[in-house]
């Protein structure tokens, strides 16, 4: 699973089965980046993916993978809950549990169905009872671990970030963000922790370019590895 | 003697109560979901909402959204099912049978029946003696 260059900055895959967190302020390319390498890894392989999208339609998705050049794989399934929320809307949902039903319900249908991604936890407990917030987090990740799926979740930095114990939980964290130096503003990818797979510490220059997104070299200095 | 008339007999022999009735027709109807779905949206088109509404009146068994939602949209990539805004309401897609979505359907209640009859054929001389 990965985007061009990603390989300088993680050796190998994350071990399959592993639980993952994309964080990072907004603009930092999370769903982006996600996409691209759910995309990149089904293009090689016949499994199929899930990117669960709380915030976003479907549509806005593969609108935006089409404006930054990212190939978007037909085994990658975009499921979007707006047509759900529209129409009961008067109901209290309980996002959690309905999240599980999606996925088992695509595991179901697609018995190859490997990958998992979640876009937004933010919106995952904004849209779910404050009460046990942990205890479902907690039930969440394992239920993801249960069914053997290797699973991205992306957090938007803020109010909420650490609540539910996810970065504790998670068995790799990978951190996007902006600097601002002087030769301008640089996005930046930074793996903070992974499990199982040696990376570099540094944070490392992410790019737009005409083909999808890029990992280029780090930002200060030159790259240290550390193991997962 | 038809499927229904035997399934009836049956429950009536075994006095089941309305909650193992219940139980029976949610382990039914929850695997078998797709074809039921099929089935209702050939008769006339209907929103998620509408179609689990429906399920639940016909068959009493409440499906949860999550399992309805992404039958749909997987049917609708697979050109099985077309979906459509109706006019004066742009929030609430409706969802109804392509040509390949009838044959689909047609296929898939044919192979449940013959499936049902070959095992009913043997259990029915089970319950006989």
């Amino acid at each position: 699973m990965s985007i061009e260059g990603l390989d300088r900055v993680l050796e190998a895959d994350p071990p399959a089965g592993s639980v993952l967190l994309v964080t990072g302020g907004e603009g930092t390319l999370k769903s982006s980046l996600v996409l691209a390498m759910m995309s990149r890894y089904l293009e090689s392989s016949a499994e199929h993916g899930l990117y669960a999208s709380l915030e976003q339609t479907r549509d806005s998705h593969l609108k935006n993978m089409e404006s930054i050049g990212i190939r978007w794989h037909e085994n990658l399934h975009i499921f979007d809950y707006r047509d759900m929320r529209v129409e009961w809307k008067d109901h209290n949902l309980d996002m959690f549990s309905m999240t599980k039903d999606v996925l088992d319900t695509y595991i179901d249908r697609y018995r190859d169905l490997t990958l998992f991604a979640m876009d937004s936890l933010n919106a995952l407990y904004a849209l779910s009872p404050k009460a046990n917030h942990r205890r479902n987090v907690y039930d969440f990740l394992t239920a993801l671990r249960d069914r053997g799926l290797t699973s991205i979740l992306i957090l938007e930095t803020g109010d909420e970030v650490g609540k539910g114990g996810e970065r504790f939980l998670s068995d790799g964290i990978i951190e996007l963000g902006v600097i601002e130096s002087y030769d301008g503003v640089k996005r930046y990818l930074q793996i903070r922790k992974m499990r199982g797979a040696r990376h570099q510490m540094e944070k490392h220059h992410l790019v737009v370019k005409p083909g999808g997104l890029e990992v280029l070299g780090p930002i200060y200095g030159p790259a240290t590895t550390s193991c997962g | 003697m038809s499927l229904a008339s035997v399934g009836g007999a049956l429950i009536e022999e075994t006095n089941l109560g309305k909650d193992d009735r219940e139980e029976i027709l949610s382990r039914f109807v929850k695997p078998n979901k797709d074809i039921l779905i099929l089935s209702i949206l050939g008769e006339r088109p209907m929103c998620g909402y509408d179609l689990i509404k429906e399920i639940y009146r016909r068959y009493n068994v409440l499906l949860s959204q999550g399992a309805v939602y992404p039958i749909l949209y997987s049917m609708e990539a697979e050109g099985i099912l077309r979906a459509e805004y109706s006019r004066g309401n742009m929030k609430t897609k409706f969802y109804t049978l392509t040509p390949k979505g009838k044959e689909v359907m047609k296929r898939k209640i044919g192979n449940m029946v013959y499936a049902l009859e070959y095992l009913l054929s043997f259990l029915k001389g089970s319950c006989s003696g």
